[in-house]
């Protein structure tokens, strides 16, 4: 029988999870902020695009895809007034005219034969991006403090593998000639130019190089 | 990509095969079919052509939940944030979602009971009621008459998947109805509260989904009578936010439309 009146540490041996982080509460909202903004034009995206693909398997994977980053719009506006932004709209907004322009690109194709400009723009440009911003928040930010911004991330995370890895294989299936791996390529060179100007989906400093941590580790 | 992206531009690959509602109802065979004594219309397994008339139907459904697929996609894009609400356009994607499984379901069962993709024609008025303006307008269209086309068609199947032994279409028909009593209920309540303070717009969304509902009566292909095909699934529609006046406005319609359309054939014959 175990003994009640024994003292336990409040963190098991085996829970490393430090007080430091590299973001303010301010810091971790303005990035919350611009995922939201990028998820919910991505999901808009997705959805306007389901029209214009004569693929059915193409057609159907976005429509779900759609979901998946309306919930992480969702999750993303859910947080925001827990880090004190009590008007969500007002940090729902690109990280600079740059983002602006990337997404303008990453929406123009709309004709019927530019499937596999869609998904590279979204699979192999987007999507990439977005792991990578997705995880180092996960990893710079404290564990304890900003845990309920991490759990989030870490859905999001898991659906964007999964969706990554199925949007790879449809367009792997869809490039079939040395010109389509050209116009793929072209394509993705142009857009991440453009996410490259842009500093990345949170901006400059979207993997840490330009972060502000003064005052914000303890 | 542009914003209220028009019907005829609906990407289909080189099996589909596109009709218009007008050539199907100005069709002159019509006239002559019409003239058949055939008994009832409902959808049985014991009459000859019911084997049939349920692959029609349900290619029926595969092209038509493609198409809602379509609308709720193209909702989420059309309209900026001032004019759709976020939680609005989490709806539509979460709609898009389940349309495309309702797809994949009724590609399925299309297999499952003999039919190929493109074997019946497509025509593309259901997308044609996501194309309205205003999205209240689409979300009566579509989440209140089509959607509840849907569940009265659902429910019809899912009765003739029981009548005629079926498990798997009854099974899969039961699922796919759960899903439309919500896409019906959404729009319900999207109706009630973005209409609130208006009752213009509302009354112009109310008149828009009484003309899609008749469009959809047309010729007696649903009501509440041995005539009509699709029956109406009053217990359902209820769940999905229509009062008892709604459902009996909705009877009224679809008996107007099948007067209409014998007196179609009587003129034509």
């Amino acid at each position: 029988m175990s003994d009640p009146s024994k003292p336990r540490a409040a963190f098991a041996p085996w829970d490393r999870r430090e007080l430091p982080g590299l973001f303010t509460v301010e810091e971790s909202a303005r990035r919350v902020g611009t995922y939201k903004w990028l998820e919910m034009r991505l999901f808009e995206s997705l959805g306007g695009w389901v029209a214009t693909v004569p693929e059915l398997d193409v057609k159907l994977v976005l429509g779900r895809h759609c979901y998946h980053h309306a919930w992480h719009a969702e999750l993303m506006d859910k947080r925001l007034p827990e880090l004190r932004e009590m008007n969500t709209d007002r940090l729902c907004e690109p990280a600079n005219p740059e983002m602006v322009a990337f997404v303008a690109a990453l929406q123009e194709p709309e004709a019927p034969e530019h499937t596999i400009e869609k998904l590279v723009g979204i699979f192999r440009v987007l999507l990439p991006r977005k792991i990578a911003a997705y995880t180092y928040h996960m990893n710079a930010t404290s564990r304890i403090t900003d845990s309920p911004t991490q759990r989030s991330l870490g859905f999001m995370l898991q659906d964007e593998f999964e969706d990554w890895r199925e949007g790879e294989m449809l367009l792997q299936s869809l490039i079939e000639t040395p010109e389509d791996v050209e116009r793929a390529a072209r394509r993705q060179a142009e857009l991440e130019t453009l996410v490259l100007a842009a500093g990345g989906i949170a901006g400059p400093g979207t993997l840490g190089s330009d972060v502000v941590t003064e005052g914000a580790s303890v | 990509m542009r914003k209220q992206l028009p019907p005829e531009m609906l990407a289909r690959d080189s099996r589909f095969v596109r009709t218009s509602i007008m050539d199907q109802v100005m069709d002159p065979r019509n006239a002559k079919m019409g003239e058949r004594e055939l008994g009832s219309a409902r959808l049985q397994p014991e009459r000859p052509a019911a084997a049939d008339r349920a692959r029609n139907l349900m290619h029926g459904i595969f092209t038509g939940e493609i198409q809602a697929l379509e609308g709720a996609g193209r909702t989420t894009f059309d309209f900026d944030d001032d004019e759709a609400p976020f939680a609005l356009k989490l709806d539509m994607a979460r709609q898009c979602w389940d349309e495309s499984r309702h797809v994949e379901i009724s590609v399925k069962l299309g297999d499952w009971m003999g039919t190929e993709i493109g074997e019946y024609s497509e025509a593309t008025f259901l997308y044609e009621a996501a194309c309205a303006p205003d999205p209240i307008l689409r979300l009566c269209g579509v989440n209140r008459a089509l959607e509840g086309l849907a569940i009265d068609v659902f429910n019809t199947m899912r009765e003739f998947g029981d009548l005629s032994g079926d498990p798997v279409l009854e099974f899969c028909e039961d699922w796919m109805l759960a899903d439309e009593v919500t896409h019906v209920k959404m729009g319900s309540d999207w109706l009630r509260r973005l209409t609130a303070d208006d009752p213009e717009r509302r009354e112009r969304a109310l008149d828009f989904q009484r003309t899609v509902d008749k469009l959809f009566s047309l010729g007696g292909f649903r009501g509440e009578s041995e005539e009509n095909p699709i029956q109406l699934a009053r217990t359902f529609r209820s769940m999905a936010g229509f009062s008892t006046d709604e459902i009996d406005e909705l009877a009224e319609i679809a008996a107007q439309a099948q007067e209409d359309a014998r007196a179609m054939v009587a003129g034509g014959s």
